[in-house]
Formats: C-alpha cells, sequence, structure tokens
C-alpha cells in the first residue's frame, strides 16, 4: 500500500517537472522590424494681400526662421528611412510667389535648400499647386543633419499690391517620415 | 448590458490567475484556511516547515502565448508577431502570481471535552502582476497614424499593476455546530514594492485641419504610481543596503495595510454542504519611498506658422515655435509627485456547492474515514477576483475521492479566461506527522509548457497532529 502511494506522488511529481517542451528560439525577438509611417502637420501660412503692405507699400520678401531638435534626435537618425514632405498652396491674389525652404545645421551651414512657386490668379480663383520633397539617401542624411529651418517667401513681380488688392495666399503642409525600428 | 445571461459573462470576461481550485475545500490540508477561514478542521494542530508549507507559482495569458511567438517553424517572426498583435484584445492580459509561505501553524483551542475553535497563523510573501495588452499602442507602433487619419487611440489601453508584499495574518474558526462553522481572518499587509498604473484615461487622434492638413489632438491623463522602487533604484544604494531594506519590509517594515478574509462552511443534509468566502478585503497605504509620474493635458497641434506668428507684432517666429515646443513638453514631459497613494487588494469570491457520497467502512484497516464515511465528493466551484478592468470569473467542477488512509485526490476541470479544457490535478500524502500536497493544472498544456496558456502550481509540507487518527 505504501509503495502504491510513493508510485502516486513519483507519477504526478514526473508529470509536472518533466513536462514536454516543444522547440522555440528565443532570439527570434532580434529579428523585430517595425515600420511605420506618421504623419505630421509641418507649417502653414494662411494670409490675406493686405498683409504684405508694410506702411502702405508692398514688401516683396518675407523670412524668418524656426529652430527645429527633432530631425536630428537619436530615434529619429537611427530609424527614419525616408521621409516625403508634401506642399500645398492655394493662392487667390493676382501675384505669383515662391517659397524657397533652407535647411541649416548647428553651425549654420546649409545643408539642403528646395523652392517651390505658384503662379498668378488673375481672376482671383483658386490656383493650387503642390510640391514634393522627397528625403532619401543624402538629401535624408542632410534632413537629419538639419537643425533650423529658414522660410523665405517671395512675391513674383507684377501688379502692385495695395489695401484693395484682393485674394489670399494659403500655405499647407505635411511630412510622412517611414521609419524602420530594428534591433 | 443586464440582460446577458450570466454564461454569457463567464465566456465574455471569463479570466483568472490566483485561482487555487484545487486546493479550495480540500480540508485535509491546512492551507485551505488560507482560502475559506471557514472551512472545515480536520487536524488538533499542525505547523508548516519553514518556506516550504506553501509554494504557489500560477501564471497565464489570455492571448497569444510563447509558443504561438517563438516557436522554431520557419515563419518569420514579424509575421507571426503581426498576428498576436491583430488578435488580441485590449482586455487580453498577462498574469503573474506567486507566493511563499514564511511560517505558518494552527492549533485548536476550547474546553477541554470540545474543542471546537481553531487559530490559525503565518506569514507569507506574495508577488502579483497583471499587465493588460495595450492595444492600441501596439497598433500605433505598428501602423503609425498615416493609414489611421479619423483613428481614435485609447490611451487608456495601458493598464499595468505589480505588487511585492507579504502578509502576517491570523484566522479564527469556530465551528458553531455539526452544521455551520464560520472563520475571519485578520491581515496586516506590507507593501515591498508596488507598481501602478490602472487609472489610464485620454486619446490621441489625427483628424483633417482647417489652417492645416491635419490637427494632431492629444488629450492624455496618464499615471504611473510607485512605491519602495525609488530608494532601490537611487544612485547611492549597494546590493548590501537593498538586501537589508527588503529583509526589513518583508517583516512588516513596509508600507502597511489591512485586510480581511470571512468564510462559512454550511452543511445542508448529510451529503449536501454549500460553503463561501471573501478574501482580502483590504487596502495598502503608501507612503514611505512614494514616486509618481503623471502626463496629463489636452493640446491641438497643427503645424506651425513660420512666417506670421498668430500672435502679433513682437513675437519673432522662433518665440512662437518655443511656445509651440514648451506645450509640447508641458504635455510630453511627465510631472513627478511624491503624493502618498492607497491601493486595494485583489478581492476573491469562493464558492462552491459539494455532494458526498460512496459511504464506506474501511475493512483494510479498522480506523475512521471520517465522521460522514463517505469516500468521494463531486462540486461545482465559483471563483472571482476584481481586476483593474473588470472581475475575473472561474468555474470549476471537481470530484474529490479519499484513496486510502491519509492519502486523498482531487481532480478538477475549470472554465476560464484561458481556456475551456484545464483539467487539474491533486493530491494530499499524510506520511505519519508528515503532510505532503501537491497540485497542478493545465495538465493537457504540458505536452509543450511554451504553449500553455496558464499553468498553476502549489505544492508544501506540513506536520500535522490529528488526535482522531493514528
Amino acid at each position: 500500500m505504501q509503495g502504491f502511494k510513493y508510485l502516486i506522488i513519483a507519477f504526478v511529481f514526473i508529470l509536472v517537472t518533466v513536462s514536454c517542451t516543444k522547440e522555440v528560439d528565443f532570439n527570434q525577438a532580434n529579428n523585430i522590424q517595425l515600420t511605420p509611417v506618421f504623419e505630421s502637420s509641418l507649417v502653414y501660412i494662411d494670409e490675406p494681400a493686405n498683409r504684405f503692405l508694410v506702411n502702405g507699400s508692398e514688401i516683396t520678401v518675407l523670412q524668418d526662421s524656426v529652430n527645429i531638435d527633432f530631425f536630428n534626435d537619436q530615434f529619429v537618425v537611427d530609424y527614419l528611412e525616408k521621409a516625403e514632405f508634401l506642399f500645398q498652396t492655394t493662392n487667390t491674389i493676382n501675384r505669383g510667389f515662391q517659397v524657397q525652404v533652407e535647411m541649416l545645421d548647428d553651425f549654420d551651414r546649409l545643408q539642403h535648400t528646395f523652392t517651390f512657386s505658384s503662379s498668378a490668379s488673375p481672376d482671383n480663383s483658386d490656383v493650387v499647386t503642390e510640391h514634393v520633397e522627397v528625403f532619401e539617401g543624402n538629401s535624408l542624411t542632410a534632413l537629419k543633419n538639419t537643425t533650423k529651418m529658414v522660410f523665405t517667401l517671395t512675391i513674383l513681380p507684377g501688379e502692385t499690391i495695395d489695401e484693395n488688392t484682393i485674394g489670399r495666399i494659403e500655405l499647407k503642409s505635411k511630412g510622412a517620415f517611414y521609419l524602420n525600428v530594428q534591433p | 448590458m443586464r440582460k446577458i445571461p450570466f454564461f454569457f459573462i463567464l465566456i465574455s470576461c471569463f479570466a483568472i490567475s490566483q485561482n487555487k481550485q484545487l486546493l479550495y475545500g480540500f480540508s485535509e490540508i491546512p492551507q485551505s484556511l488560507l482560502l475559506n477561514p471557514g472551512g472545515k478542521v480536520t487536524n488538533d494542530w499542525y505547523f508548516g516547515i519553514p518556506l516550504l508549507s506553501h509554494i504557489h507559482v500560477n501564471g497565464g495569458t489570455s492571448g497569444t502565448t510563447v509558443y504561438d511567438l517563438f516557436a522554431n517553424d520557419g515563419i518569420n517572426f514579424n509575421t507571426k508577431l503581426k498576428n498576436a498583435v491583430y488578435s488580441m484584445k485590449p482586455s487580453d492580459f498577462l498574469t503573474f502570481n506567486e507566493q511563499i509561505e514564511v511560517f505558518s501553524g494552527g492549533f485548536k483551542i476550547g474546553n477541554a471535552f470540545e474543542k471546537n475553535q481553531y487559530v490559525s497563523f503565518g506569514l507569507y510573501q506574495e508577488m502579483d502582476v497583471i499587465a493588460y495588452f495595450p492595444k492600441d499602442y501596439a497598433i500605433l507602433a505598428y501602423e503609425g497614424n498615416q493609414s489611421n487619419i479619423n483613428r481614435v487611440f485609447d490611451a487608456g489601453d495601458f493598464k499595468a499593476s505589480a505588487e511585492v508584499i507579504s502578509v502576517f495574518h491570523v484566522g479564527y474558526n469556530k465551528k458553531v455546530n455539526d452544521d455551520f462553522t464560520f472563520g475571519v481572518r485578520g491581515k496586516i499587509y506590507s507593501s515591498i514594492m508596488n507598481i501602478s498604473s490602472t487609472k489610464n484615461n485620454g486619446y490621441f487622434v489625427t483628424v483633417n485641419g482647417t489652417n492645416n492638413f491635419y490637427d494632431h489632438i492629444f488629450n492624455l491623463d496618464l499615471e504611473v504610481q510607485t512605491s519602495g522602487i525609488a530608494s532601490l533604484t537611487a544612485d547611492n544604494t549597494d546590493s548590501k543596503t537593498v538586501v537589508k531594506d527588503l529583509k526589513k519590509r518583508l517583516f512588516l517594515g513596509g508600507d502597511l495595510g489591512l485586510g480581511f478574509d470571512i468564510g462559512f462552511t454550511y452543511q445542508l443534509n448529510k451529503q449536501w454542504m454549500v460553503d463561501g468566502s471573501l478574501q482580502d478585503i483590504g487596502f495598502i497605504s503608501h507612503s514611505k519611498d512614494v514616486e509618481n509620474y503623471s502626463v496629463k493635458g489636452n493640446y491641438v497641434f497643427e503645424g506651425v506658422n513660420p512666417i506670421f506668428p498668430e500672435s502679433g507684432a513682437g513675437q519673432t517666429a522662433e518665440n512662437y515655435w518655443n511656445d509651440i515646443k514648451d506645450n509640447f513638453n508641458d504635455l510630453f514631459i511627465a510631472d513627478t509627485t511624491y503624493n502618498k497613494y492607497t491601493t486595494w487588494r485583489p478581492i476573491k469570491l469562493n464558492a462552491s456547492i459539494n455532494y458526498a457520497f460512496g459511504e464506506k467502512r474501511s475493512k483494510v484497516c479498522d480506523c475512521l474515514f471520517d465522521k460522514s464515511g463517505y469516500q468521494n465528493a463531486v462540486g461545482l466551484q465559483l471563483f472571482a477576483i476584481n481586476r483593474p478592468l473588470q472581475p475575473q470569473l472561474a468555474l470549476t467542477a471537481y470530484y474529490y475521492r479519499r484513496l486510502f488512509k491519509g492519502l486523498q485526490a482531487k481532480a478538477t476541470y475549470t472554465i476560464d479566461s484561458y481556456t475551456f479544457h484545464n483539467i487539474g490535478f491533486g493530491i494530499s500524502a499524510n506520511l505519519g506527522p508528515i503532510n505532503f500536497y501537491l497540485m497542478a493544472d493545465n495538465f493537457l498544456e504540458y505536452q509543450n509548457i511554451y504553449n500553455a496558456q496558464s499553468v498553476s502550481l502549489q505544492l508544501g509540507f506540513n506536520y500535522i497532529f490529528t488526535k482522531h487518527e493514528d
């Protein structure tokens, strides 16, 4: 009787401790790869024609800069594989305009530049233009060095703007960031 | 919701850890009194072999198993990961629960003729972890927001808590008459470590904007509370002081809390019996070594206007940009606070209905089996535990049998959130005064332990003295 008791105990114990496993490979975790695509609004402008007047006279060039410490963030540097910026302009002023974007590093050295422009809208209807700037290879490296962006908006020659000029300039933009995250 | 049949609720939120369906009602094992302080007592006194009297380990996942992800089956890991991410629900969870009894004992009290009361006591250490699958975070990390414009990502999907505590307890059990027994157990909890993040709210969504292509809307109310962690991870701590500190906390030197268990057993007639208990109605007040982190706020980002700063003259675009940066930092850089907080212990409910049968007087030896004389019992047990997202339930059917004098066995079939085919088996054996018990469930899964959705194991050694036997 005692022997049978031990037998049962032994049986249960063996079943619990010597349970089987099938082959697993935890190193597979090193193969993890995530490829999300994030989109974010970037810059925007929406201004009537009379914003280009200072003390009643037309100003043709507007320039300002922003400091950005996003593109040189270590995570972005490590995992950003490609970026695409889309700029969409809607012009209803009877003057064309041009936007130049200069991308500078910490030492104000130019890394990359691009321009896009919109033609005039003689009848004040929407003139929509789109520009896509793709960052891959060298330009991607340039983007990752960028800590400052300078925007220069130039009103192209044409009919003089005064208080009565109608229409507005609209700019919308977004960036698509293609990440490739792997160990 | 209220009209959904009970069984449907059982299936939909069925999910368990800490269920000791094999030990519950197993009155030959002294530790069954920890599950129901009003359970039947079958010994005169006992003490647990220190550190070996009750060892309990339970782990489980209601979603993807280790094998699903890591099987060496030639399938691309990322394909398996993708399947896991998309097949799991935010209510899927991972749990781990472990208990080790440091010491325990119990003895009968009362007048010499009828010792109908029983006092039991002990100290055990417990670790309890539950983490829900943060589905929306996983989807966002997996896909990004480009393909999810207008999709609301629920920030509340992040829910997790982990605690390490020690519990000192004293229980009182009284057999009022042949039919009715009740008991209570008072508990003092000492928190060794705690991390809790269970009340997260908010969302993130990208919608089409007016000024720009998109408005990115952040509405976040997230908090992680910790106690007993900061001092251990501080720069000037060494392993010696950490060990000393932990020892002190194990023996009631941590953040303290109070709680109690109650329970009863009622014999309906000679063969039918019902019992029930509530465990861990209590709280722990965390005041020492507290560090909490919170991320809270609303922000809508639509991009920046580089040339015409909105807020008028005098402000450069850089000022304007800095404002935006500050807004982001205010929102996303966690605030650290040191406010004390209270955590509630997960309340557990056990209830069962039992039918004993197969009366047999022993012919092998001339000893008494039990006053009832029944060799078998079958019954249904219900277990419920209060968890951060929703209560989890398990229903067990069992068969109990006295095999020989001093050897009892119990087999269980349990339906819970992990599986519909959880079969468990447990035995309790007395070799002289030494009692040994071993119980494990999910036997069918032991063919491939990595594919098990949950595994639970309890074992222990006691020294038991019973006047009426031997």
